[in-house]
């Protein structure tokens, strides 16, 4: 089967955005994808195919499954046809992140220190005060540049009119740069001339960028800081990512048990003793950092950590604290953020969203049930999630219950039919829906977002 | 240095180097199993002994069957020594430090990691294809100390690294040696076949050096020289606790902590009981006291580096 057929026969599925084709011809972005694979036949793709996985598994680009004491190295699923964003695309997703990271920063520094937001009633106190990720420990603390997201991997979702909304923020350690970075090396392995001669942005400066912005953040003023990423270990799903990062920005790798902190400074073990580090890019997440003041059976965290954090001796990030801004039902209050900090409208859109503690709204949720998908606020990642679409009606009956006994747990949103890119699967192009996830930096010299993301196939 | 990496570097390379000796001693055995009328009845005899811990009878048994000690050493996680939990353990040495070693040694250690994790590995190893599998893994090691050599940055690291290599060297030569002269009472003055040697020299690379160097008379105390006292052997006793010696020293100039004079101390003992021997004096004390007190003292000596530059639990 040549290129040319797999194309014809590609489905676009009604009433569905496709990446690649509108419902009677190829988008114009992907013209010169559409060429170059129309030369080839289905068992050259297969071989790139082929090709793709065993670079990553020769570069353990893998993660573990364990079942019988054994482990089981899997390859992340990776498609080889490029997804294509057009600079007109991205101008507009980049400067609504932008503006949207400002808010949230502003945002997270307010909650924890004067609280305006909610002395002004845009936000209900109540709201915040009942959210499990509002950590009063950090109440207070001085962050360097008042910066609290220092690296964001902001959802993006496309709806059927071709309209991108935001659906998470992801403001606490967000994972898969790695994938961006190294699936970008893949492609250009595979499909070498195609990526020179289509104009693809460079993105394989992240790691020196994010490497700048953790240095700037030293509260000792020395000419080389200590910067070390802190992984929770081997076993971690994204432990592949930590060593790539670690190793792309030359960066130690640090385990909880190689710091210490003695008179609220952090030290690392070394082999000629003690050495102080200056900053913590954490990949831990907040209740483990620290057995002291969070839960207190974590063996992945470093006793003290919070007291020399306090004192303003260790840069951590991303900050403590910023689940706040992740929780589902304070994102609905985004764009009314961005209104109140930067007297702006928002650029990128939120998924419409119903508070279910508000009793019209959740009415209405209840009527429309099989329309809407109905989330956990204090959960991300597709977990805690109804679909209405898909969902038994003892399912959604039992949604409901569970809704009535702590309505401020939960959110509603409509279901959008995200946007859909040609995979290659079973020797045919077939529509997979995806998301994508492009990584923000904030460093005291701005926002700065390289030109790529990771999607997702959902 | 962080004292965790040190650790995983050091046992990254014992554990490499073990695999290689292993990998070695296993290739001489099995072309050896090839010829029926052996001159000196040992085959498996040497690879069980050394790198499993069954008890005599259970060799016995397990001797007669070339496929399932093949099996049994390479590819059965039963067996905690077998190559498969070796090359893992390195492995999981190398994914924690990875930002502390080259990209290349890594996929490299990877490499060897998923050739010997190969679904159909075992199975293969009753047929022919059989040495072509031990040679593959061979010239896998092979390759991971070329990589490493050529892509490694001199310096701390580089220093843990190599000093656990020449300390397990050092260990397989003294157990492979060991077990051979068990045959022949660990007496020199009894005349051995070349034969018998052949396959101590083969699984240590030290045959053609054997034959350059050494008359055709008196092979027992040729090869007790050649495996101790040889400068020029990149496997002898002299040569590994040589090179130890020089990485010691570089480890201990660049972190003078508390405690390394001791641990100098200790190691300059075994390495010039060693140094300032010959065969003569090894005669007196008998060759397996000499290679007993080698070993306790390499243990020990591995024990109390770790204690100064590992701890960090």
């Amino acid at each position: 089967m040549t290129g040319d057929t797999l194309f014809q026969q590609y489905p676009v599925v009604p009433h569905i955005w496709d990446e690649m084709k509108n419902s009677e011809s190829i988008r114009q972005q992907y013209h010169t994808i559409h060429e170059a694979i129309s030369k080839l036949n289905l068992h050259d793709l297969q071989q790139k195919d082929k090709l793709a996985s065993e670079l990553f598994m020769s570069q353990g680009i893998t993660f573990t499954v364990y079942s019988d004491n054994e482990g089981i190295e899997r390859i992340f699923p990776f498609d080889i046809i490029p997804r294509i964003i057009t600079a007109v695309e991205w101008q507009h997703i980049e400067t609504g992140i932008k503006q949207r990271l400002k808010a949230l920063n502003l945002f997270l520094k307010d909650i924890y220190n004067g609280q305006q937001i909610i002395k002004d009633n845009i936000i209900p106190a109540a709201l915040i005060a009942t959210c499990p990720h509002f950590t009063r420990e950090i109440f207070g603390i001085q962050v360097p540049y008042d910066i609290y997201v220092h690296i964001a991997g902001i959802d993006l979702i496309r709806g059927d009119d071709g309209t991108f909304y935001i659906l998470e923020d992801n403001l606490r350690t967000p994972s898969g740069v790695s994938y961006m970075l190294e699936n970008r090396e893949v492609t250009k392995r595979i499909f070498p001339d195609l990526l020179a001669n289509s104009n693809v942005r460079m993105i394989n400066n992240y790691p020196l960028l994010l490497h700048d912005n953790l240095v700037s953040l030293s509260p000792r003023q020395t000419e080389n800081p200590v910067v070390v990423l802190l992984t929770p270990g081997v076993f971690n799903s994204a432990y592949f990512e930590h060593t790539f990062l670690a190793r792309q920005m030359g960066i130690q790798l640090v385990e909880g048990r190689d710091l210490l902190v003695d008179n609220q400074k952090v030290y690392m073990k070394t082999t000629a003793g003690l050495s102080q580090v200056d900053v913590i890019y954490r990949r831990v997440d907040d209740e483990f950092l620290d057995p002291l003041v969070f839960r207190p059976d974590s063996a992945l965290g470093v006793p003290g950590l919070m007291s020399a954090y306090r004192k303003g001796n260790v840069a951590i990030v991303n900050a403590l604290g910023n689940g706040v801004a992740d929780d589902k039902a304070v994102y609905a209050y985004v764009p009314d953020m961005i209104k109140y900090y930067l007297n702006e409208e928002p650029i990128l859109s939120n998924v419409p969203t119903y508070q279910m503690k508000n009793e019209d709204e959740r009415q209405h949720v209840f009527d429309h049930m099989e329309k809407m998908v109905v989330k956990e606020t204090n959960q991300s990642g597709g977990y805690g999630m109804v679909m209405g679409n898909s969902a038994t009606k003892e399912a959604l009956q039992e949604a409901k219950k569970m809704i009535l006994a702590n309505p401020r747990n939960f959110i509603a949103q409509p279901i959008i039919q995200l946007s859909t890119v040609p995979c290659l699967l079973d020797g045919k192009l077939q529509p997979r829906h995806v998301d994508l996830r492009p990584y923000a930096l904030c460093g005291p010299n701005g926002i700065e977002i390289v030109p790529g993301g990771l999607t997702r196939v959902a | 240095m962080l004292s965790r990496i040190a650790d995983s570097l050091f046992w990254l390379h014992r554990y490499m180097e073990r695999a290689d000796g292993m990998l070695r001693l296993l290739k001489t055995s099995y072309i050896l199993s090839f010829d029926k009328v052996q001159a000196s009845g040992i085959t498996w005899e040497p690879a069980l002994k050394i790198f499993t811990t069954l008890s005599p009878e259970e060799i016995e048994v397990l001797k007669q069957n070339d496929t399932a000690v093949l099996q049994y050493i390479l590819t059965d996680t039963k067996n905690l020594n077998s190559l498969k939990v070796i090359v893992t353990k390195a492995r999981e040495n190398a994914r924690g430090v990875q930002d502390q070693i080259t990209k290349e040694v890594w996929e490299q250690v990877n490499h060897l990691y998923h050739l010997i994790n190969h679904h159909a590995l075992a199975e293969k190893l009753s047929g022919p294809d059989a040495i072509v599998i031990i040679d593959t893994l061979i010239n896998s090691s092979d390759q991971f100390l070329g990589i490493t050599d050529s892509t490694m940055p001199r310096g701390q690291g580089w220093n843990y690294m190599n000093l656990g290599k020449f300390v397990e060297r050092c260990l397989l030569t003294v157990e492979f040696t060991n077990v051979f002269f068990k045959k022949v009472n660990h007496d020199f003055t009894n005349e051995q076949d070349i034969l018998y040697w052949r396959s101590l020299l083969l699984a240590l690379s030290g045959y053609e050096l054997h034959l350059k160097n050494s008359s055709n008379l008196n092979h027992n105390c040729n090869v007790a020289q050649q495996v101790l006292f040889d400068k020029n052997f990149p496997r002898s006793l002299y040569y590994s606790l040589d090179r130890a010696q020089k990485y010691l020293r570089d480890i201990t100039e660049s972190n003078p902590v508390e405690g390394i004079s001791p641990l100098s101390r200790a190691f300059g003992r075994l390495h010039s009981s060693v140094k300032f021997s010959d065969l003569a004096l090894v005669a007196e004390t008998g060759l397996e006291p000499f290679l007993k007190q080698v070993r306790k003292e390499l243990n020990e000596f591995s024990a109390m580096l770790g204690q100064i530059y590992f701890s960090y639990a």
